[in-house]
């Protein structure tokens, strides 16, 4: 059963892809086990993450750089993520608008992905998407998610190759970019570079990283800022570019560095897988319990604050892991 | 119930002479014939010139169309007649494109090429009778090259062929299908009007501004809107094709929409008379009184036909077409009762026709001019939508004009914003529509229509035609044209495109291909959908 | 369809109909009735829609129909059947006539919403039709 789905999937079938993945977006039980056997056919293709606040042109970014890859015979997935809306739990999963004239072609693969809210779940599920395109063998995986966010930072975080998109004339993009998404950028492009202040903007993002150069010198990558007019196709080839000279300069580095840089990935990419199952695990213990139910409703009748049942619930659960029942 | 105006002005039970203690009869008004033209350009009104009662006609292949405008012929429609595109060639992409395949048709003619035109226009006069040609800004030069062609091959002469072939650019900023980017279409449209204009052609230009309205703009919004693009084109036409204000002024022809505030689309109208005088004067110079005054053709208002209880929708129609014809008015065509459904069904048409009829031969509207100047509540409103539509203007301005309003979506969110309040009002019950929010009845008690409509096997016989007969063309001939055309468009912008369309659409090059071309050489693709090649090796 | 905990939709405009409000309205109240929507927006061929409701894997399609092109979502219907999407029912909205209203549904449409459908009966179906 397993076998035969993974063999579909690295034959690339889009309907069982899809599928997978709509299991891994839901949490169907028994998915983990496909993606353990699925882990040896991925660590091929090379992911791109693309970040920026909404409005800067995230998704023609991407639909150029698609049609760029294609003409050079590159096959692409695309894993596009939107927020979910904290009050009804619904989200619009606009972003494939602008890719849809790619939708024929069966060198892409184009998935929408929700954010859903979850405690750190969205990068979890997120890298295992990741690894099922990869398995499908797409050369290239393009991530495209909102810049605002912790989860988001990390997802684009463990891309090979992480685009920052920004555009002039929003006043307070420098700052921010300054704050969150800064630090994680091989590349920055600068959008809708028609614009008055792109010339201006450019300055202050190569002040910036000149900045940042100096601290960190034994960086051997200085992010390049591009201009780009996506919409017209402006500035993407060139962004290709920058994109190959990133993959060739990870791949100059020492050898050592190298590992350096895979263990660090490796490491943080565990404890974040480890992180969202002990929190998954543990707070589906805690709720399904029937303390829980019992403090929910002293809470309710007054009789009870909420500081002190979460204190006792912990106390009280905490020491489940060392008892035999955990399946 | 709400008791305002679509703007949001609030009405008051009575108007009295204090409402209009400023108006000064002769500088404000005037009377029919003279400056500022409220009452309108002719001292005896419709006596001296009845409005052309027409009807939209466009449905199916060119021989389909054909049969129905000699339809409306017979119908005692012989002043004008009035031909819409369907949305492929409004695109334009041709009938065998994979999307046209489906489409052909479906909502208007299927013109794309001079081949069909010609078929459109068998046995029906391109002279003695007003030709318009409706369908997106790009078009403009297609279907101008159609009739200039078809003049020649018919030894007619251009002089004598009157109507409008040409739409003006902004149609696709209002919900309408164009593929181009809005830079090139004012282009294209320059290139047409000032060929039209050189060459001395009665031909004028369709400013679609009912558009605005039917997606949701307000009275006063459409009223800025129509002044301000006019003067942008209009300015454009003057500043960057060196032309003479006195023969650019017969260009335009305004085409507005009127819905069912009696009053205040009737306001509307009148004051849009005077303000495009005022400007003609104030910003253009004009030098005759003639060169002040703005054909204004009356849409009734598709928006406010409903889909429930579609039988309501005549009565509606009656009243706008009476607004239309207390107004002042060159020409009326009507959204009908189908016209939530389909293309109007003949008993749409002829329903629409005879209203038109009913108004002008029976209730006695046409016996006198202006009957409703001096009204307290006209004169007022008049004053009023033109206050509200100059502060709108002035908004536009402070944007850098029409274009770069569009540009930056100022025009399309006060479009929204407006469409969002309406609608907001409805679902209130602030605002009152018979059948949809009041007097409501299950739709399964609801009247059927007959309605028009197009079979898939008529869209794909189209289809097959067109891939048929391009085979059939003078290839090499076809070839140095497409190229001449290609070479033409690389130059100064400013460089008229009009004479190498005419010589492609006689070589019987398609809209697809013309149009095609045009973009590949700006830098676009071929196709607008990107789902075929050009076809020509350039 | 009961494993699974979120209802995620296509809504999208077929062929050369250039009306995207309806499609946008249904599409924001499906949202904040906690459903994912995938938005296509204008100027989709059938083949796109199709493709894209496989690579999505979406529950349901919507198709906002203001422009007379119904042989558009008979193609559709017929694409779906040829790849075996049995299990994504098609719903329609907007001002079909009646006459071609019947006919659709012959065709495989599984609901037909005309003009002034509350949201309620929309979300409603769709919860029914989804989770069945």
């Amino acid at each position: 059963m397993i076998n035969s789905i993974v063999k579909k999937i690295v034959n690339g079938d889009p309907r069982d892809v899809a599928r997978l993945i709509r299991d891994i977006d839901d949490r169907v039980p028994g998915t983990r086990d496909i993606l353990k056997a699925l882990h040896k056919h991925t660590g091929k293709a090379y992911i791109i993450g693309i970040t920026g606040a909404p409005g800067v042109g995230k998704s023609t970014v991407v639909d150029q750089m698609i049609r760029g890859l294609r003409t050079n015979g590159k096959t692409v997935g695309v894993l596009a993520v939107d927020p979910t809306s904290p009050f009804s739990g619904g989200a619009i999963l606009g972003d494939r608008i602008r890719m849809q004239r790619h939708s024929l072609d069966e060198g892409v693969f184009i998935r929408s992905l929700a954010t859903r809210g979850q405690f750190g779940g969205l990068t979890q599920s997120t890298r295992s998407i990741i690894d099922v395109l990869d398995a499908m063998g797409k050369d290239y995986i393009i991530v495209e998610t909102v810049g605002v966010g912790q989860d988001e930072v990390d997802i684009a975080r463990s891309a090979h190759t992480t685009i920052i998109v920004a555009v002039p004339g929003m006043g307070d993009h420098i700052q921010a970019i300054k704050a969150g998404i800064f630090e994680i950028g091989d590349i920055f492009v600068i959008n809708k570079a028609d614009r008055p202040d792109a010339q201006k903007m450019l300055d202050d993002l190569q002040a910036m990283i000149d900045i940042a150069y100096k601290k960190f010198k034994k960086e051997s990558w200085k992010p390049p800022i591009l201009l780009a007019e996506a919409v017209n196709n402006k500035g993407i080839v060139e962004l290709l570019n920058e994109i190959e000279k990133h993959r060739k300069s990870r791949r100059s580095l020492s050898r050592q560095a190298i590992i350096g840089h895979k263990k660090a990935l490796a490491r943080f990419e565990l404890i974040d897988m480890i992180k969202s199952r002990l929190v998954e695990e543990t707070l589906k213990r805690i709720t399904n319990s029937h303390e829980f139910r019992e403090y929910l409703d002293c809470i309710i009748d007054g009789t009870m604050d909420p500081y002190s049942a979460c204190d006792d619930l912990i106390s009280a659960k905490l020491n489940f892991f060392g008892d035999g029942n955990s399946g | 119930m709400k008791r305002q105006t679509d703007y949001g002005y609030d009405i008051k039970p009575v108007y009295t002479p204090k409402d209009i203690a400023d108006l000064n009869y002769e500088r404000d008004v005037g009377d029919p014939g003279s400056y500022p033209f409220v009452r309108g350009y002719y001292p005896n009104g419709y006596r001296d010139r009845i409005w052309t009662r027409r009807m939209t006609a466009g449905l199916g292949s060119s021989k389909r169309t054909n049969e129905v405008l000699k339809q409306y012929r017979k119908m005692g429609q012989t002043q004008g007649m009035l031909v819409i595109h369907d949305r492929p060639s409004a695109m334009p992409i041709d009938a065998d494109h994979p999307v046209a395949r489906r489409e052909a048709g479906v909502l208007g003619w299927h013109g794309s090429s001079l081949v069909e035109f010609e078929e459109l226009m068998d046995g029906i006069p391109l002279t003695g009778q007003s030709i318009t040609l409706l369908g997106s800004s790009a078009m403009s030069c297609m279907r101008l090259a159609y009739i200039v062609a078809l003049a020649e091959k018919r030894g007619v002469a251009l002089t004598e062929v009157h109507g409008s072939v040409t739409e003006y650019p902004f149609c696709h900023t209002f919900g309408q299908t164009d593929h181009l980017p809005l830079d090139l279409l004012i282009k294209l449209w320059l290139d047409s009007s000032e060929y039209i204009i050189r060459n001395k052609i009665h031909m004028r230009c369709g400013i679609l501004s009912q558009h605005f309205q039917e997606s949701g703009g307000n009275n006063a919004q459409a009223l800025a809107i129509e002044i301000a693009q006019l003067k942008e084109l209009l300015g454009l036409l003057v500043n960057e094709r060196g032309l003479d204000f006195n023969d650019v002024c017969l260009l335009p022809y305004e085409l507005v929409s009127i819905g069912s505030r009696f009053f205040e689309e009737i306001a509307k109208v009148r004051a849009l008379r005077r303000m495009y005088a005022k400007m003609a004067r104030e910003t253009f110079h004009a030098k005759t009184e003639k060169a002040c005054q703005l054909l204004i053709s009356v849409h009734t208002s598709g928006r406010t036909m409903t889909y429930q209880q579609p039988y309501n929708n005549i009565a509606r129609c009656a009243i706008q077409t009476l607004a239309g014809a207390l107004a002042g008015c060159t020409a009326i065509d009507n959204a009908c009762l189908d016209n939530a459904y389909a293309e109007p069904s003949a008993f749409a048409a002829r329903m629409s026709l005879n209203t038109q009829h009913i108004v002008s031969d029976e209730t006695g509207v046409t016996d006198v001019t202006d009957p409703l100047a001096g009204s307290y509540f006209v004169e007022f409103l008049t004053n009023k939508v033109e206050e509200e539509a100059y502060k709108i203007l002035q908004q536009i301005e402070n944007q850098g004009g029409m274009i770069a309003a569009v540009k930056k979506g100022y025009i399309h969110n006060m479009m929204e914003e407006s469409a969002r309040k309406k609608q907001k009002e409805i679902e209130s019950g602030e605002r009152l529509i018979v059948g949809v929010n009041e007097l409501v009845i299950p739709p399964e008690e609801d009247d059927d229509i007959p309605i028009q409509s197009v079979e898939a096997s008529d869209s794909e016989e189209i289809a097959i035609r067109m891939e048929n007969w391009r085979k059939t063309r003078d290839m090499p001939l076809l070839n140095e044209k497409i190229r001449q055309l290609f070479d033409d468009t690389k130059k100064d912008g400013n460089y008229n495109l009009m004479p190498s369309i005419i010589e492609a659409v006689k070589a019987y090059g398609t809209a697809g291909e013309i149009m095609g071309v045009i973009r590949m050489a700006q830098g676009f693709p071929y196709d607008p959908l990107e789902m075929i090649y050009c076809p020509f090796d350039l | 369809m009961s494993k699974r905990k979120h209802i995620k939709v296509l809504i999208s405009v077929i062929g050369l109909d250039g009306h995207f409000t309806g499609a946008q309205i249904v599409s924001r109240f499906l949202m904040d009735a906690g459903m994912e929507v995938v938005y296509l927006g204008i100027y989709q061929t059938p083949e796109m829609i199709v493709n894209a409701a496989i690579q999505e894997s979406v529950d349901l399609i919507g198709i906002s129909s203001h422009a007379s092109n119904y042989e558009q979502i008979g193609v559709l219907l017929d694409l779906m059947k040829k790849n075996d999407l049995h299990d994504i029912p098609v719903i329609c909205g907007g001002t079909i006539p009646k006459q071609h209203a019947e006919a659709l549904i012959k065709r495989g449409v599984s609901k037909i919403f005309p003009p002034q459908s509350t949201s309620e009966s929309i979300i409603n179906y769709i919860v029914s039709v989804v989770k069945r």
